[in-house]
């Protein structure tokens, strides 16, 4: 039973440094947040034939995210049922089955144990030792997992998530994305929820990237002048969901792309094609999301992102460009789009990253409080309680903590 | 292609690669960019092999994007670099070759301890391979590629904000 009182350390209008620092707190978002409930694994593009895995660390384990034989995806605890070895030691690959290297007992692709060497010291029934399998489900490819059996249904949980991921997948042509570009993985010394505040965070822009702004030209020129000049909005979507819509601030078509109508014809006309031009032509102007999902999804514009908690000071973050199915002449612009936004050699990661760090080092001294209040003032909820407000509002991170306290409480999971 | 070089080009070689490394050591920014080909690419994957029209790297940068990188680094607010990390790299185990078109291949290891004071101050080391490829220009070199393989570069790393 837990101790820890989330009701005072999470406010309407403040939170508690604790929350970053606090090794308890960690190890109970471990067993409430990554080990009680959805969290996101991967995507199917990921592993396209039978028998393609790739591994994932969740909480404290490593799971594997496999194509079965009959084409179905199943997420399968990496750890062998006989004395706990770590099955698969490869991030990524192709089997027939897994082969624990310790004792050679062999599991299917659907974590079923299927033989033991020297049979005749063992006389328990196979099944009786089967890999631990997770709940399973997807959506547009995103495949989802949870170790136990959710109280709140997958359709539930994700809520008006998939308003967002749908407006990612419909980028492409025929709707589907393609994540076949490799993952950097990049360490933060900080807490894994600087991760999703940050990112769905309009306000720093202007500070933490100023170095970016000055010497690049871009789009995010568009949200960083007088504070009536930022159309951006700012959105709580519920279940912890957070979003920064770019659309409002836009100037041009595709200027989330950093491309013109006529410098990506092939690409519009596609989609053009595929949606009627109204639609198209709308959905080009308006771009991808830039939401998290929560607890550990980024949809980062052209790129997914995973937030991977690794202690209560350290976290790792995976990205890697969102390929469009249809649009293989965007590959190049998105792979060098990505290493420009994302990654530790990147132009804007890598600040946040130090920005992060020092936050991190500072949030355990002196006023422990962190003042969430941003907003409150002007930002407003529409019929389906969607919150909405100036894109450097705290709406979204308030959004992301509130809905945390009702998980980490016990009224979610 | 791939012959061996003379003894004598392969000082001059080596001389100009520790130079090279010291402006990158010291942040002398603007004579590093200084080295660069118009024909740049400045480049660091996820590991040997990958090709960079398809998987993404640690950074792939062309001469455009290596003006930018120290641009924002000249800019003064570039906050993972802000102090520059203190860095005093050792490069060694040197192979040079001369290719077709009057260039030279060098490849050689290399050990970087890094001191990280932007944010946590840590004590980080990186290490890895060093290919470049280097034609003669004026009475020394300039540079068209220079790929970093590091030993750990398909794990988690953290910000790698300085000239590697």
């Amino acid at each position: 039973m837990s101790t820890i009182d989330y009701e005072h350390l999470i406010q309407e209008d403040k939170v508690h440094g604790s929350l970053y620092t606090d090794e308890a707190i960690y190890e109970d978002e471990i067993e409430k947040i990554f080990y009680s409930s959805w969290v996101f694994i991967g995507h199917e593009s990921e592993i396209k034939k039978r028998g393609d895995y790739v591994t994932r660390d969740i909480g404290r384990s490593s799971v594997i995210m496999v194509r079965g034989k009959d084409e179905d995806i199943q997420v399968i605890v990496n750890r062998c049922q006989h004395r706990g070895n770590l099955l698969c030691n490869e991030s990524q690959g192709n089997k027939r089955n897994f082969t624990c290297p310790y004792h050679g007992w062999v599991f299917g692709l659907n974590g079923d144990l299927l033989d033991v060497s020297y049979p005749g010291g063992f006389d328990r029934p196979l099944e009786e030792l089967n890999l631990e399998v997770l709940v399973t489900d997807s959506y547009r490819g995103f495949v989802f997992a949870s170790f136990k059996e959710p109280t709140i249904s997958f359709d539930d949980y994700l809520g008006n998530g998939k308003k967002l991921i749908d407006r990612s997948c419909n980028m492409a042509p025929n709707g589907k994305i393609d994540l076949k570009g490799g993952w950097i993985r990049q360490h933060f010394d900080a807490n894994w929820k600087m991760l999703p505040e940050n990112d769905t965070d309009g306000y720093h822009v202007n500070y933490v990237h100023q170095s970016f702004v000055r010497a690049i030209d871009s789009q995010y020129g568009d949200f960083v002048g007088a504070e009536d000049s930022i159309k951006g909005v700012i959105k709580n979507w519920g279940n912890g969901h957070t979003e920064i819509d770019f659309a409002p601030g836009y100037t041009k078509t595709l200027d989330w792309l950093g491309s013109t109508p006529e410098k990506a014809k092939s690409y519009v006309d596609s989609m053009r094609e595929a949606y009627g031009q109204e639609k198209a032509d709308q959905m080009l102007y308006d771009g991808p999301a830039h939401a998290c999902i929560f607890p550990n999804l980024f949809l980062a514009e052209m790129n997914i992102v995973i937030f991977q908690p690794t202690g209560a000071h350290s976290a790792v973050q995976w990205s890697t460009p969102m390929f469009l199915e249809g649009a293989p002449e965007l590959d190049f612009k998105l792979l060098r789009q990505s290493e420009g936004a994302l990654g530790p050699a990147s132009f804007l990661l890598a600040d946040d990253a130090s920005i992060a760090e020092r936050a991190q080092k500072a949030l355990g001294a002196g006023t422990p409080w962190c003042d969430l209040s941003r907003g409150l003032n002007r930002e407003t909820e529409d019929t389906d309680g969607v919150k909405t407000s100036h894109m450097t509002d705290e709406t979204s991170n308030r959004g992301f903590w509130h809905h945390y306290r009702d998980v980490m409480m016990g009224e979610l999971s | 292609m791939n012959q061996p070089v003379s003894e004598a080009i392969a000082k001059q070689l080596e001389a100009f690669i520790i130079q090279e490394a010291k402006l990158a050591d010291e942040g002398q920014y603007e004579a590093w960019e200084g080295l660069w080909a118009d024909d740049a690419v400045y480049w660091v994957p996820l590991k040997e092999g990958d090709d960079p029209t398809q998987q993404v790297s640690h950074l792939y940068d062309n001469r455009t994007r290596i003006a930018t990188r120290i641009r924002q680094l000249m800019t003064g607010y570039r906050y993972s670099q802000l102090p520059i990390s203190g860095m005093r790299r050792l490069i060694s185990n040197y192979e040079f070759f001369a290719e077709d078109d009057k260039r030279y291949r060098v490849e050689a290891n290399f050990f970087l301890p890094e001191y990280s004071i932007q944010s946590i101050h840590d004590f980080r080391i990186w290490s890895g391979r060093y290919v470049y490829t280097l034609s003669a220009k004026d009475d020394g070199f300039q540079i068209h590629t220079k790929k970093v393989l590091l030993v750990n570069g398909t794990e988690p790393v953290p910000t790698m904000a300085f000239l590697i």
